[in-house]
């Protein structure tokens, strides 16, 4: 197990003065985040562009330092503090959108990082089959499709078989059926034993692969745990999705809803805050065709854990100070 | 594998990429043109160089051939180290790499190492072409002292440029801008430098250009241990024996080691707290 306990990193900005042209002060980062990261499940982190994803995955995986706060690994019961050199032991880190280009063939490449890890061309040939590239072996970098770099990318981060896999945004430019199939593949690694952590800003795709998600913004993690029990803590209910033939009947006496008609069709979507909700509809004497629950989506619960709705998440566009924002080791701005 | 074999199986990739690259092929006519084509032209028996001077030796000629050190290797030394590090930070390939469990400051060795051999060691060879035809043309060799140490100047100059270069591709994200200061540096050192040296020398009330003037001798002696130039060419200097700039070898070999020492210090410390 690893335990992310405070971490905290910021990104230097320039804040030029006249006096110092060259100042710089702490800017956005990662604020005091705690996480567990249990063996064999996939967490995924959540968030809008600049939540601080990329930077936490970057921490986790020994290339951004810890300012404050620590990584510990759980080793015979007691957890032992981690340093940068002996994360990038034990993680893999796939980062995003990597363009792998030039001349250079796509097993050298990978032999290339494999020989600063002390791994074997064997290793890699092995890698490059699972990821599917073992065909392209061959193959110049700049050829290649952003799939494939992809794939390239993912095999690259498996090179030291890692305990901790840290993927940031890892379905971007993969087909549906490269997705598919690199997700069953992250199923198999998670069978033995690696635990996966998958950024995303595509929150719908990552609800049906992770185990528990983090909801992350403006460096901090706002929730943590699966989607049932954060949609509990907020309060959040689920939705239904009733379908019908005819006219659509009147709900005016549910919970707020918003009902559609279309070729004959009606469409309800009902919130169900109601115990029974589907005994009480079947009472009022509606004929139902489909009756769908809906757990709340990702961008609901962000909205909900932030106070803000989605244009002030999603565009950034609310004030800094409806969330703390702190300096390090300091008051709250 | 240990940390050494490590680097050095590092290196060695970073100078197969570098030394086969399409730029290398660009640079080789240059460096032809004016390693061996210097050698050729200084060697000439009926050569009169300004002053009524004749090079009739052969550390002499190479002496003179050095300019084509200056002015084509080291422009060579910029041109294939620019992007560095800066390619592939551009690129994401460079956060694999410090993902990797190989410590910082090896990586950096091991980058160093690597684009440096992969403009010396093309170098050396035509030095050693050039040594050839000097034999050739002069009926003499140079002695095993003097080859060696222009081989060992032209190794540090080289060098220098290249952790100079390096540390320019580390300190910026674009390509353009890492292109930029290591021409500019090159600029500097190679034509500007005299101009900084007048200044110098006007300031101080030093007569400017006068040959046999030993304040100017002095001065511009001095002031060339601040350039990497100036010292490649002091450290040529201690081979012949009728010139006397009034620097000391000592001094001339603390500043070669300076040279060598602080910027590859300053890029191991960059790179070591380097973000992707």
């Amino acid at each position: 197990m690893l335990e992310l306990k405070g971490v905290t990193f910021r990104h230097l900005i320039h804040a030029p003065t006249r006096m110092k042209p060259w100042r710089k002060q702490p800017g956005p980062g990662v604020l005091g985040v705690s996480l567990m990261l249990q063996p064999g499940e996939i967490l995924g982190l959540v968030g809008p562009n600049g939540a601080g994803k990329t930077t936490l995955l970057r921490m986790i995986a020994g290339v951004l330092p810890i300012e404050k706060g620590s990584i510990d690994l759980e080793k015979n019961g007691t957890l032992e503090s981690l340093d940068a050199s002996s994360l990038r032991t034990i993680v893999g880190h796939m980062p995003e959108q990597v363009r792998w280009q030039g001349r250079q063939t796509v097993e050298d490449a990978l032999f290339e990082l494999a020989q600063m890890r002390g791994t074997s061309l064997k290793r890699v040939k092995d890698l490059l089959r699972l990821v599917g590239l073992s065909e392209r072996t061959d193959t110049p970098l700049s050829s290649l499709s952003q799939g494939m770099r992809q794939r390239l990318t993912l095999a690259a981060a498996l090179l030291g078989t890692p305990k901790y896999l840290l993927l940031d945004e890892p379905l971007n430019g993969l087909d549906p059926v490269a997705a598919a199939a690199f997700i069953r593949l992250l199923k198999q690694l998670t069978t033995k034993g690696v635990s996966i952590v998958i950024s995303s800003h595509q929150v719908e795709g990552l609800q049906a692969i992770t185990d528990r998600i983090a909801l992350m913004h403006r460096g901090q993690v706002l929730a943590c745990g699966t989607l049932e029990a954060i949609a509990q803590n907020l309060e959040l209910t689920s939705t239904i999705e009733a379908r019908g033939t005819g006219e659509a009947p009147d709900f005016s006496w549910c919970n707020p809803s918003e009902t559609s008609e279309e070729n004959g069709q009606w469409t309800a979507i009902l919130h169900d805050s109601q115990t029974n909700l589907l005994a009480e509809v079947l009472s009022r004497g509606i004929d139902l065709t489909a009756w769908i629950p809906k757990p709340p989506g990702i961008v609901e619960m962000l909205c909900a854990a932030t106070g803000m709705d989605v244009e002030e998440v999603g565009l950034d566009i609310a004030t800094a100070a409806m969330l703390p924002h702190r300096r390090l080791g300091g008051e709250e701005e | 594998m240990n940390d050494g074999v490590r680097i050095l199986t590092l290196a060695r990739r970073v100078f197969l990429d570098r030394v086969k690259s399409t730029r290398m092929m660009i640079m080789l006519p240059i460096l032809v043109l004016f390693l061996p084509g210097m050698a050729w032209g200084f060697s000439d028996p009926d050569i009169i160089l300004p002053g009524g001077h004749q090079p009739d030796e052969p550390m002499e000629v190479l002496f003179y051939a050095s300019l084509g050190v200056v002015f084509g290797a080291t422009m060579c030394a910029v041109l294939l180290a620019f992007d560095g590090v800066s390619r592939d930070r551009a690129s994401g390939v460079f956060e694999l790499r410090l993902a990797q469990p190989m410590p910082r400051t090896h990586q950096a060795i091991a980058l160093v190492l690597g684009m440096w051999q992969a403009i010396f060691i093309p170098v050396a060879i035509l030095i050693f072409i050039s040594i050839a035809i000097i034999r050739w043309r002069l009926g003499e060799w140079a002695s095993v002292g003097d080859a060696l140490m222009h081989l060992l100047a032209t190794s540090l100059i080289l060098l220098w440029y290249v952790v100079f270069t390096l540390l320019a591709s580390s300190r910026t994200k674009d390509q353009g801008t890492a292109i930029a200061f290591g021409v500019g540096m090159w600029f500097l050192f190679t034509f500007l430098w005299a101009l900084v040296t007048t200044m110098v020398a006007y300031a101080s009330g030093v007569t400017i250009g006068e040959q046999n003037d030993m304040q100017w001798i002095a001065l511009e002696g001095a002031l060339d241990l601040l350039s990497p130039n100036g010292v490649y060419h002091h450290l040529l200097e201690t081979r012949l024996i009728d010139i006397d700039r009034g620097v000391a070898a000592w001094q001339t070999w603390s500043m070669a080691l300076a040279w060598t020492v602080l910027p590859t210090w300053w890029f191991i410390r960059k790179m070591d707290e380097l973000q992707p």
